[in-house]
């Protein structure tokens, strides 16, 4: 008992993996098809904005803040696409893409620098992102309007064998390991454990704090891509709900919100966790109002496992 | 937060800047900006529209202050401890639910009706307080949570009916024609501003209100002192949870109805209101006053905008920006440098 505690703490990321596991097989024995190669594109495509928008969620709570604009970023990029950007005739990849994650990455740099250098609280700073963001959304496009054919139909298909939501995932997973190659990551994750003592060891905070929001941003605009691709309109009534989904994949994943503690794999496994629980329910025709009763709890029970069995020591102080 | 109270003032400069010191300090201690911003808004507001100077107009503007003030009531407690109460959508749902399908189609005597509101809220809130004192876990997962949980539960409850209303004993509570012992404004303002007053008293004139400050500005002295921290999490949470649930009860009766999603606007504005009015996380100045300043502000803001014909998505934005320039200007935090 004793090693597999000692194995969950030391692996923040082991809980949500052992509970996706789980859930996974569930969800075999209810319909044996749920993995059949022909439904696994579909699949992974609406699994990959939970993802990357528990990606996005990531960076920021690293660093011992906490971004609630990711989920409203990720929509506001689905209605810019659809709405502004194929209209006026910059749907083309060449062109969309850039443009769509250089606009996600500034909103991520604007939250930053209000941050870091404004320094407003966290959860003020994107408060008020969140306002902006949700009514930029519906003032683009208040119901939602339909895309033509565009490229990122490719998502969620596949381009021959290989599913597209891999390559948005796997796009993002590859610049953050390849980060994790640079000094980046471990200042990030000094900074989230104690800003002074970053500081006072001559980490620039102020730069990593601003990096860390325009990365969460980056991979908001990504799951901004994915979400489009699946499906294929402006949805700007989704915000909230993505603003939610993110903070619950990071922190079921054994992100710490109080900073410096967890990964990118762990929010992986917790979307795939949450994302599960979900098809779980539904496949066995559960109501879908206690469908967000159930998520709720795997929530509290989560964030509370992780706080008292898998943390590495107790502590004593509350936030 | 607390640093004009610990950094000492610069000598130097004391002979000369002592009046425009002092002034500050006072304009910091008192809600003096939100006041004028109040004023201002409210003059511009008649200017452009002479028509609306009318009792009506005025009454209705102030029965929907008084709904966000209520909503936000909660919140401002949790916000002075330091932490969010992100599950007020899930209370005002459950309110809402008891107002409009259990007292309204099932005929429950309201009293019971607001008691049964008070009693699940409050239980649920105290439970979400005690389990993130005890286990020290942020307040905002822990609530997100239980928020999404208790709006499952309820819509599974009222099991797809939203065409109840809630009884005319509740309506006539916050309708617009309604009156208090024969004044011509409905009870709910009375109810606001007499929760006001009382909270006024019970923050800076009561011991229970000290303790709960000093836990809120610093949790480690607080306990030092022999506050019993545990209580007064589970207390603070208790009473947000009750207090919206309350305003859901009343938000339902104005609305002679309630939806899915009656209590979703209400998260993000009550925590504008919050803002605005000048309470940030764990300060010393945080109070009620300033939320009824806060959500007056935003009513009168989003009557001229909805007057000058903008949609309510551009309100939105305008809220995001006022709320990022007002918290600028007083609630901003230390260098990692002030702190080392």
């Amino acid at each position: 008992m004793n090693r597999v505690l000692t194995l969950f703490q030391r692996w923040p990321f082991a809980f949500a993996l052992l509970l996706a596991l789980v859930l996974l097989v569930l969800n075999l024995a209810i319909s044996p098809s749920f993995l059949s190669p022909a439904r696994l594109p579909g699949t992974l495509a609406t699994l990959a904005p939970f993802v990357l928008v528990g990606f996005a969620s990531t960076p920021s709570l690293l660093a011992g803040g906490i971004d609630i604009s990711v989920g409203p970023l990720a929509t506001f990029i689905n209605c810019f696409f659809v709405a502004v950007l194929i209209p006026a005739g910059l749907g083309d990849w060449q062109l969309a893409a850039p443009i769509v994650l250089a606009v996600a990455a500034g909103v991520g740099a604007l939250n930053g620098i209000l941050i870091a250098v404004v320094r407003l609280h966290p959860v003020v700073a994107t408060t008020g992102m969140l306002f902006l963001l949700v009514g930029l959304s519906l003032t683009i496009a208040q119901n939602p309007v339909a895309a033509p054919d565009n490229w990122t139909e490719v998502f969620a298909g596949g381009v021959g064998f290989l599913p597209g939501a891999l390559i948005t995932i796997g796009a993002a997973g590859l610049l953050w390991f390849s980060l994790r190659r640079t000094a980046f990551v471990s200042n990030l994750l000094a900074t989230g454990e104690s800003d002074v003592s970053a500081y006072g060891s001559g980490v620039n905070v102020m730069a990593v704090r601003i990096l860390a929001y325009t990365l969460g941003g980056l991979f908001a605009g990504i799951a901004g891509i994915a979400l489009t691709a699946i499906v294929q309109s402006s949805q700007s009534s989704l915000a909230t709900t993505y603003a939610l989904l993110g903070l619950a994949a990071a922190v079921l994943g054994g992100t710490s919100l109080a900073g410096g503690r967890g990964g990118l794999l762990g929010a992986l496994f917790g979307a795939v966790s949450i994302y599960l629980l979900q098809q779980l329910l539904t496949a066995s025709g559960v109501a879908p109002s206690l469908i967000q009763f159930a998520y709720g709890a795997v929530l509290v029970v989560g964030v509370v496992l992780g706080a008292t069995l898998l943390a590495p020591r107790l502590k004593r102080s509350a936030s | 937060m607390t640093s004009e109270t610990l950094s000492p003032a610069p000598a130097p400069a004391v002979r000369i800047s002592r009046p425009w010191a002092r002034f500050r300090a006072w304009a910091l201690e008192v809600p003096l900006l939100q006041v004028l911003v109040v004023l201002a808004l409210a003059a511009w507001l008649v200017t452009a529209i002479p028509a609306i100077a009318n009792p009506r107009s005025v009454t209705s503007i102030l029965v929907i202050t008084s709904l966000l003030a209520l909503a936000a009531m909660g919140q401002t407690l949790v916000v002075i401890l330091g932490g969010l109460d992100l599950a007020a959508p899930g209370y005002i749902l459950f309110g809402a639910f008891m107002a409009a399908n259990v007292a309204g189609k099932l005929a429950v005597p309201p009293a019971v009706a607001v008691l049964g509101t008070v009693l699940v809220c409050g239980g649920i809130g105290a439970l979400i307080g005690w389990i993130c004192h005890r286990f020290s876990v942020q307040p905002l997962v822990v609530t997100l949570g239980t928020g999404a949980a208790l709006t499952g539960a309820t819509l599974f409850l009222a099991d797809g009916d939203y065409s109840s209303a809630p009884p005319q004993a509740l309506r006539s509570l916050a309708s617009l024609r309604g009156t208090t012992f024969g004044m011509p404004f409905p009870p709910i303002i009375m109810i606001v501003l007499l929760c006001g007053v009382g909270m006024w008293i019970f923050l800076n004139r009561t011991a229970a209100g000290r303790r709960f400050h000093a836990t809120g500005v610093n949790f480690r002295a607080a306990r030092l002192t022999r506050i019993r921290t545990s209580v007064v999490w589970t207390l603070v949470f208790a009473a947000s949870g009750a207090l919206a649930g309350i305003a859901g009860i009343f938000i339902a009766a104005y609305g002679s109805g309630w939806s899915q999603t009656i209590g979703e606007p209400y998260l993000f504005s009550g925590l504008a209101a919050v803002l605005v009015g000048g309470t940030i996380f764990g300060s010393i100045r945080g109070s009620y006053t300033r939320t009824l300043l806060g959500a007056l502000t935003l009513t009168l803001l989003s009557t001229i905008i909805v007057s000058n014909g903008l949609s309510e998505a551009q309100s939105r934005i305008i809220f995001g920006i006022i709320i990022l320039a007002v918290v600028s200007l007083y609630g901003r935090e230390r260098h990692v440098r002030d702190r080392f």
